[in-house]
């Protein structure tokens, strides 16, 4: 795939930094993930009209035909600020399902819309066990024509928003992908009150909905897009552990008790010497997934999973000493460490615990 | 070169290889000298190293009334990687050689002339002399003394965790000077002539069982004046350069296990061992396994990127860290070494060599976590000098050394 020089990589990042310090300010984010849909449509618009939203969709649909550093360099972004967008969802996890299965006519009817960020699609994955893996999916498709889907899909990422849905199911000759009208009859999007604030999830059950059959390997092309999805979650949650630790660093140098400001003593220092360590890491991992990711090198199996543990410990940790660090102006509402905290619980979940990932990490090593 | 007639890139690099195709024939084998027990260079590596000053590889960086060549760090690269690529020492030690390093920086005329090319050829032995039993962690309250005498200063004190102090010419000492101006400001620099009467070297045993380190114990030792680095009171900004020196080449690595006995090459030594005990099954140990390994490599990522930002001219925060991952590293390494063995690592000695390298590695993973700067003391610094924390105030700053509190 082809892949910006890194100035522009450089320069994209620098340009969704500054539009996000603009219309992603925290007062943005609270009005935002309270609101029903849980995104700034306008927000989303203009991160479109920069590319973000066709990042990774291919030129000939009106991408901008990047890759996982790309990618990655633009969630760090959008984690720092913890943007509420159906990025992830739409233009990660559906365009990179339906690219890896290379159904052409599928692609040309839907990547266009989703590179605008006027198409919002999202992929049901896993059932209510809540892995994200072949063996978690419980939707099955009929024989019939056109296929009919039952069962249900759980933790549906932006399920409630989607004008498409793309739902891995058991067909009789295995693992497919269809492609599913929201607005069916036979399918029910139940919103799930989420505890992170700044996603949105949906359970999504289907009776009898009316499926389109994509062509493609669905095994293969489901990993390949977890992939891609878990290289975005771990710059997203690198850029948003850097971000907590410096506002946690910037208070311990200036709120002051026993006629000290708190970072001049060592509970704190130490606390927060061994953040930066972990913030530095996740950092290191998340790019260094990216990069193996984009050059298809053999090895990017460890260096994705290695990524996903790392940075979603190191972002939990961060967010969760970095309210400890705080005291109890932390423990207030209106104090943003929550928030990040939310995420980063919410962020170590999506696509599979860090245990799993470790397993997988194991196995990628040859154990 | 620094007389106005620069070299290109290609015509130094037609030179060095010229040269070495030309002189340098594999040293023999040395015998694995186990750490400071002993000054081990041989009479053929000594002769190789003469050669190589003599050439004025040595150190191209500095000015040629040195040994060197007056050339910029780039040019002097080139020089280290055609000895590295025939694998021939001696290059670059205007980069690595603490001692050579520190002298020309702060030596005296006299001193320079007398030891630069010795230390370059590495035909005099050098120790530390910083730690003492009352100064660790804060090495700027040592009390060790020197007193002048004439043309002479007479030394007093004591000193530790001296590694090569038995075979050692001179000592890097520092010792306190002036009693009566605060801890930082009353410390001189020395090199200490080792082989004389005051100075007594006594092996310490540490927990491994081996002995690398000495107590050094010194009584109306004579330092020649021409032997002291800058000034008097200057002692501490010396030390703070070798000290770097001495970090730049650091924390590059740990020793592994000792035992001797063969570890898989071929994949992460811990799956092997795990393998080898039938216990790679076992999921609790496999999330284990997952994470130590995961330590190590995001270590050696956080090491690329730190690199890869310096060449570009940007400092990064990462490099201090180093130190600090490896303590865990090397800590949660041993631990889970142990927890494969499981009963096994009960035992000891040559017999039982997995549960020797274990509790080795469990024991020898204090010498980073300690050495060099407790994980503490790394905390603090990374957490005032990378982070920009303020300081713990310090009672004893800015008052005469004399009134410092101490605990003994």
């Amino acid at each position: 795939m082809a892949t910006l020089s890194v100035e522009e990589r450089t320069a994209l990042q620098d340009a969704v930094i500054r539009l996000l310090a603009d219309k992603s300010t925290e007062a943005d984010v609270r009005r935002v993930m309270e609101s029903e849909r849980g995104y700034d449509p306008e927000l989303w618009s203009q991160l479109a009209d920069m590319g973000v939203a066709g990042l990774i969709v291919e030129e000939a649909f009106g991408g901008a035909g990047a890759g996982p550093l790309e990618l990655e360099a633009v969630t760090e972004a959008a984690g720092a600020v913890l943007l509420c967008s159906p990025l992830l969802a739409s233009s990660v996890l559906a365009a990179a399902l339906l690219q890896a299965l290379g159904d052409e006519e599928a692609k040309a009817r839907l990547l266009p819309g989703i590179a605008a960020g006027t198409l919002i699609a999202t992929v049901a994955l896993t059932g209510d066990t809540g892995t994200w893996t072949e063996e978690g999916v419980s939707v099955t498709a009929s024989k019939a024509a056109p296929p009919l889907l039952a069962g249900a899909a759980n933790y549906v990422i932006h399920g409630q928003n989607a004008d498409v849905l793309l739902v891995l199911a058991r067909a009789e000759d295995g693992l497919a992908v269809f492609e599913v009208d929201p607005k069916d009859s036979g399918v029910t999007i139940e919103a799930l009150p989420t505890f992170d604030h700044t996603l949105r999830l949906a359970r999504v059950v289907f009776d009898k909905a009316a499926g389109r059959r994509l062509q493609g390997k669905a095994g293969a092309a489901m990993r390949s897009a977890l992939d891609m999805a878990l290289v975005a979650l771990a710059g997203e949650q690198a850029g948003a552990s850097q971000r907590c630790l410096e506002f946690t660093i910037d208070y311990a140098k200036n709120r002051y008790q026993f006629g000290r400001a708190i970072g001049s003593f060592q509970a704190i220092k130490h606390m927060a010497a061994d953040l930066l360590l972990e913030t530095e890491s996740a950092i290191s991992a998340a790019r260094h997934a990216a990069a193996k990711l984009a050059e298809g090198a053999k090895d990017a199996d460890a260096a994705v999973s290695l990524a996903a543990f790392a940075c979603a410990e190191a972002f939990t940790r961060t967010t969760a000493d970095a309210i400890q660090m705080h005291g109890g102006i932390a423990f207030t509402w209106d104090h943003p460490a929550h928030l990040y905290l939310r995420r980063a619980r919410a962020d170590a979940q999506l696509f599979g615990a860090p245990a799993v990932h470790r397993e997988r990490f194991l196995q990628a090593l040859g154990a | 070169m620094a007389d106005g007639n620069p070299v290109n890139d290609t015509a130094l690099r037609d030179e060095v290889r010229a040269w070495l195709a030309a002189n340098w024939k594999e040293l023999p084998k040395q015998k694995a000298g186990a750490g400071g027990a002993g000054w081990t260079v041989s009479e053929e590596q000594k002769a190789w190293l003469a050669k190589v000053v003599e050439a004025r590889w040595a150190a191209p960086r500095w000015p040629e009334e040195w040994y060197g060549r007056g050339l910029q760090d780039a040019q002097a690269r080139i020089i280290e990687r055609e000895f590295a690529a025939v694998g021939a020492p001696g290059a670059g030690q205007d980069r690595t050689n603490l001692w050579a390093n520190t002298l020309l920086a702060g030596g005296s005329e006299a001193l320079k002339q007398k030891l630069i090319g010795p230390l370059l050829r590495q035909e005099v032995g050098m120790c530390l002399l910083y730690s003492e039993p009352g100064a660790g962690s804060d090495l700027a309250g040592i009390r060790t003394r020197a007193e002048r005498s004439g043309d002479h200063y007479v030394v007093n004190g004591q000193k530790v965790w001296t590694s090569g102090a038995a075979t050692a010419d001179y000592g890097m000492l520092i010792a306190r000077t002036d009693w009566d101006v605060p801890k930082h400001a009353g410390i001189s620099f020395f090199f200490l002539p080792m082989k004389q009467p005051g100075v007594e070297v006594r092996p310490l045993r540490q927990i491994t069982d081996e002995s690398h380190f000495n107590e050094v114990f010194i009584t109306d030792a004579i330092v020649p004046e021409e032997n002291l680095l800058k000034g008097l009171g200057e002692g501490w900004g010396v030390l703070q350069t070798a000290l770097a020196y001495e970090r730049s080449v650091m924390g590059e690595g740990a020793r592994g296990p000792r035992s001797g006995a063969a570890e898989s090459k071929t994949e992460e030594p811990l799956i092997a061992l795990a393998r080898e005990a039938g216990r790679l099954g076992d999921p609790l140990l496999r999330q284990d396994l997952a994470r130590v390994i995961g330590y190590k490599r995001l270590n050696a990522l956080n090491t690329a990127r730190a690199k890869a930002n310096l060449a570009q001219g940007t400092s990064s925060p990462v490099m201090s860290l180093g130190k600090l991952a490896m303590s865990r590293i090397l800590h949660e390494e041993a631990r889970v070494r142990a927890e494969i063995l499981g009963a096994g690592s009960l035992l000891e000695g040559a017999n039982y060599p997995r549960a020797e390298d274990a509790n080795f590695l469990a024991l020898n993973a204090y010498f980073t976590s300690i050495g060099g700067g407790t994980d503490q003391i790394q905390r603090n610094i990374i957490g005032e000098r990378v982070l920009g924390l303020p300081k713990e105030p310090e009672v004893d700053r800015d008052i005469p050394f004399r009134d410092v509190k101490s605990g003994r």
